[in-house]
């Protein structure tokens, strides 16, 4: 399956799909050491449910931290 | 005197950006030569092995933490209302605040907010428990229609974001204030100088944000004090009382007994 994480396309191979948490180690190195919230297909989804949702094909992931505005 | 946001009493009525600064060592001595104890931040996609945002995010905890002050994420960026509702939740869980400077941007021209999309986002999320900063036009009706879905905080423009205008339209401003007297009334976006800060303030504004205006200075760190003072001075004027301005002159000096005076015969 393909995925995009902050519009970087990823391909999965044959998977069907994979936990927020597993898409999160294709992106940080050290997810735990970072700041970050995480958004699928545009929808807010919380830390306590990382482990729960599933990224499928054609799903993109935005993972956001903090920085400087106005 | 203190600002009131959502109960929360603040010693400081100037809210600033951490954007734009030289360097982040600037940033942090900006921000508290200001005095603010408000300070905006945002969230973006980011390089995962760059550290940047990281150092910055730091810093912004540090400057928090000196001044007992608070964070105030914004949505930046945002075209609906779904997208700020999102970075909203985002940013909540992040930052463990419910305060949030909702800008919905209907134009990039201007960066002018989309009032209708605005006040979608802002229902959903006060709905939410939420503490909504709108940031918006200097409309009356889409503010008082803010203020009624339960916006405590108004947040309208003085001019386009960045362009260091000053206050375009003091009518307008000036009508809000008087319209909405129990409104929370921050002047964002467009302050050039210190002196448009003050003249927020006469006009009897509750505070000012910025960041352009400091972050963009020669010395960011002198224009930041400048426009502390700036704002106390325009607070203390409106709460002294202006006076009543006056078609014709009227002398200052006594006129009794002016001297070399020649009665005409």
């Amino acid at each position: 399956m393909n995925i995009h994480i902050n519009g970087k396309a990823y391909a999965l191979g044959h998977e069907i799909h994979i936990s927020v948490s597993s898409a999160l180690t294709l992106h940080f190195i050290e997810p735990q050491q970072s700041t970050f919230a995480v958004a699928l297909n545009g929808d807010f989804v919380g830390k306590t449910d990382y482990d729960t949702t599933m990224v499928k094909n054609g799903d993109s992931l935005d993972v956001l931290q903090p920085i400087q505005g106005g | 005197m203190s600002l009131n946001i959502y109960g929360q009493n603040l010693d400081s009525r100037l809210l600033i950006g951490s954007a734009l600064y030289p360097s982040p060592q600037v940033m942090k001595q900006a921000i508290l030569a200001s005095g603010s104890q408000v300070v905006t931040l945002s969230l973006k996609r980011q390089n995962p092995n760059e550290q940047s945002g990281q150092q910055i995010w730091h810093y912004l905890q540090e400057i928090v933490t000196q001044t007992n002050g608070h964070l105030l994420p914004n949505t930046a960026g945002c075209k609906t209302a779904k997208e700020a509702v999102t970075l909203a939740h985002m940013s909540r869980e992040i930052f463990k605040t419910d305060w949030i400077k909702l800008e919905v941007i209907g134009d990039d021209y201007n960066l002018q907010p989309d009032p209708i999309e605005l006040l979608h986002a802002a229902e959903q999320l006060i709905a939410e428990g939420f503490k909504v900063l709108p940031y918006c036009t200097d409309d009356l009706v889409i503010c008082q229609r803010l203020y009624d879905l339960g916006c405590q905080v108004i947040m309208p423009w003085a001019s386009p974001i960045g362009t260091g205008k000053g206050l375009m339209n003091p009518y307008n401003l000036e009508t809000i204030r008087l319209r909405l007297p129990d409104a929370t009334l921050i002047l964002d976006a467009g302050i050039g100088k210190p002196s448009d800060a003050c003249l927020a303030m006469e006009m009897g504004y509750d505070g000012v944000l910025l960041n352009s205006a400091v972050a963009l200075a020669d010395n960011p760190v002198l224009m930041a004090k400048a426009f502390g003072q700036a704002l106390q001075a325009g607070e203390q004027g409106y709460v002294a009382g202006i006076m009543q301005e006056r078609q014709t002159a009227h002398p200052s000096t006594p006129t009794l007994d002016t001297p070399f005076w020649h009665q005409n015969s």
